[in-house]
């Protein structure tokens, strides 16, 4: 199992490798050991909070994925199939265009939470069926619901001026540069126990992927961990669309690019695809500010437009896929 | 043929001419020699504004869904969005003329309403030094020549005066926000940028991407503008703007006490858009 040691080290030091890179690099570089005050306020004020949240929002979608791939039994399945995402874009489009701001900069962040959670339990509640979740359920629920609230969003959009147009499209596509320290531990308060939960119930999961039957035989309750994995899974989700928009493809990608490197055991798989998908978009957002600086791209285009491509080139080349 | 025959066809190909001259001419001048359209429909802001201030607001039979200046533009019958309008709302209110602007309004539908036998006027003027000649022309077209003349040369007055004053220096480093979160900003191309050229500011926004880009918060630290203005007022954006200003507080502007919350006249490019460009002029000078 040498093989397996360094790849292990390679998933771990790529993405500290890659955060540490997106701390010093940007529009211009920063040396961290001869930085004048303003390139030193840069560092710590501006771009080390951006980099711990796209880090978070990485690991909370890439974990999410590889879960989500898991319980519904579909390599399709992704954080946003479920509509979670368009629940939480329909409630933040609606606070901009209405200008909410009864919670001050928390405003949009709490609202796309609360639609995050509202859509999460809508799905759970059509999912669930003779007392439990059922996956085919769980997965045209959501593409259901995702669909109407996407309608909802699509017919908003249509009848918004110009500018609240403009404004919507840069949320939904994700933004990043409104990272601040104060807003990083209701982030890590979500997701954090969300990938604990995953972890903790990784070998259920292994076995729910086998089929309930075996899980049962092996002494899991397919139904008790299907809805904790979901409950893990809608949390993660909700607070990385709360912490910096929607994010493409992460959530698809990262835990099938992981379980070509190693395998597909859930108890690699989901700390892995969270290392993958925090490096992911570490890179994407320091790519994403700093090609046109000083104007900004949405970080959730980036991701697509590098992620598809390898995703594509991962496909060809398997002969096999599982999940 | 014929001596007969060939003086026939000769009368025949002159009567013919004489009918295609006719036609044309007819044409012509029918396109000309306008008189003043009585049913006018406004698919822009800016124009709604600006026809109001020519005293042809009675004339207006309808306008956008975003026409909100002056007040009795609320009023008017909608016809739709800036880039959606819809055409049968158009073609239903059965207007002498339709004005539209070269930004806002798409080019497909005022060819769409020119194959319709509609009139059509277009408000071209992109920048504040083309303001005057816009005032003028659209007079021209709709018949209110004496009041765009005085509205023309009042704006022409005030921008010759901006620039006399600019001698004395105004030269400092200017950050204009359009909306806080994500932070957009007034670029290039901008009415806004526009102003701040004209009144020697140096906008640290000028050389970006687009019109209204999204903009680096580390950028703006950097290059740490003398004084910053959000658009829209304060009543509005002094909430969203909180977060941005306190990330923002190592600026000379945010040291110095140089925020300021000003109009959206500028947004538009119109009657009230000296008015802004003299409202950034008054912060400029303190």
């Amino acid at each position: 199992m040498k093989n397996m040691k360094l790849r292990t080290v390679l998933i771990i030091s790529v993405p500290i490798i890659i955060f540490g890179f997106s701390l010093i690099a940007g529009p211009r570089m920063i040396n961290p050991f001869v930085a004048d005050d303003i390139s030193r306020e840069i560092l710590f004020s501006i771009r080390a909070p951006r980099s711990i949240v796209a880090l978070l929002m990485g690991m909370a979608l890439g974990a999410s994925g590889a879960v989500l791939q898991g319980i519904l039994k579909n390599p399709l399945a992704d954080p946003y199939i479920l509509g979670i995402s368009s629940g939480a874009s329909l409630a933040a489009v609606v606070g901009i265009m209405a200008g909410a701001v009864f919670l001050g900069s928390f405003t949009i962040r709490v609202l796309s939470f609360s639609g995050a959670l509202i859509n999460g339990t809508m799905v759970g509640i059509m999912g669930w069926k003779r007392g439990g979740l059922w996956p085919e359920r769980l997965l045209l629920a959501g593409v259901g619901l995702s669909f109407f609230f996407s309608a909802l969003l699509m017919l908003l959009m249509s009848i918004s001026s110009d500018e609240g147009l403009r404004k919507a499209m840069l949320w939904i596509f994700g933004d990043l540069s409104m990272s601040e320290w104060s807003k990083i531990p209701y982030g890590l308060a979500f997701v954090l126990p969300g990938i604990l939960i995953a972890l903790l119930r990784a070998k259920a999961l292994n076995a729910l992927i086998l089929g309930d039957e075996f899980a049962h035989s092996l002494g899991f309750s397919p139904h008790r961990e299907r809805f904790i994995l979901f409950v893990a899974v809608g949390l993660m989700t909700a607070a990385s669309v709360s912490l910096g928009g929607m994010i493409g493809f992460i959530g698809l990608l990262v835990p099938h690019i992981i379980r070509s490197v190693i395998g597909s055991d859930s108890r690699l798989l989901v700390p892995f695809s969270a290392l993958g998908g925090g490096g992911l978009l570490c890179i994407a957002d320091l790519i994403s500010r700093s090609v046109l600086a000083p104007t900004e791209l949405p970080a959730g285009i980036v991701t697509a437009i590098i992620g598809s491509p390898y995703f594509l080139y991962l496909l060809r080349r398997k002969n096999v896929l599982s999940i | 043929m014929t001596d007969l025959e060939r003086t026939f066809c000769g009368v025949v190909k002159l009567i013919f001419l004489f009918f295609l001259f006719t036609i044309y001419f007819s044409l012509f001048t029918a396109s000309y020699a306008v008189e003043p359209p009585k049913r006018i429909i406004s698919l822009a802001p800016a124009a709604t504004e600006m026809l109001f201030a020519l005293g042809l607001g009675d004339r207006i039979v309808g306008v956008t869904n975003f026409c909100d200046y002056p007040e009795e533009a609320r009023k008017k019958p909608k016809v739709g969005g800036m880039s959606n309008p819809s055409l049968e709302a158009v073609v239903s209110l059965k207007p002498d003329i339709v004005v539209l602007s070269v930004d806002g309004n798409p080019k497909e539908f005022e060819e769409r309403l020119r194959s319709m036998k509609i009139r059509t006027y277009v408000f071209y003027s992109k920048r504040i030094s083309e303001l005057p000649k816009g005032i003028r022309d659209m007079g021209v077209a709709l018949g209110a020549k004496e009041k765009a003349e005085a509205l023309a040369a009042d704006v022409e007055h005030r921008i010759n005066k901006l620039r006399e004053n600019k001698k004395t220096s105004l030269k400092k480093k200017v950050l204009f926000i359009i909306w806080p979160e994500p932070l957009m900003v007034a670029g290039p191309g901008s009415i806004t940028d526009d102003a701040l050229q004209m009144l020697g500011a140096d906008n640290i926004a000028a050389r970006t991407a687009s019109t209204y880009p999204k903009y680096s918060i580390e950028e703006v630290i950097r290059r740490a503008p003398e004084i910053i203005f959000i658009g829209k007022g304060q009543n509005s954006m002094n909430e969203v703007s909180e977060g941005l200003l306190r990330r923002l507080k190592s600026t000379p502007a945010a040291r110095n006490n140089k925020v300021f919350y000003v109009s959206d006249y500028l947004y538009r490019l119109g009657p009230r858009t000296l008015e802004g460009v003299e409202e950034l002029e008054g912060y400029l000078r303190q």
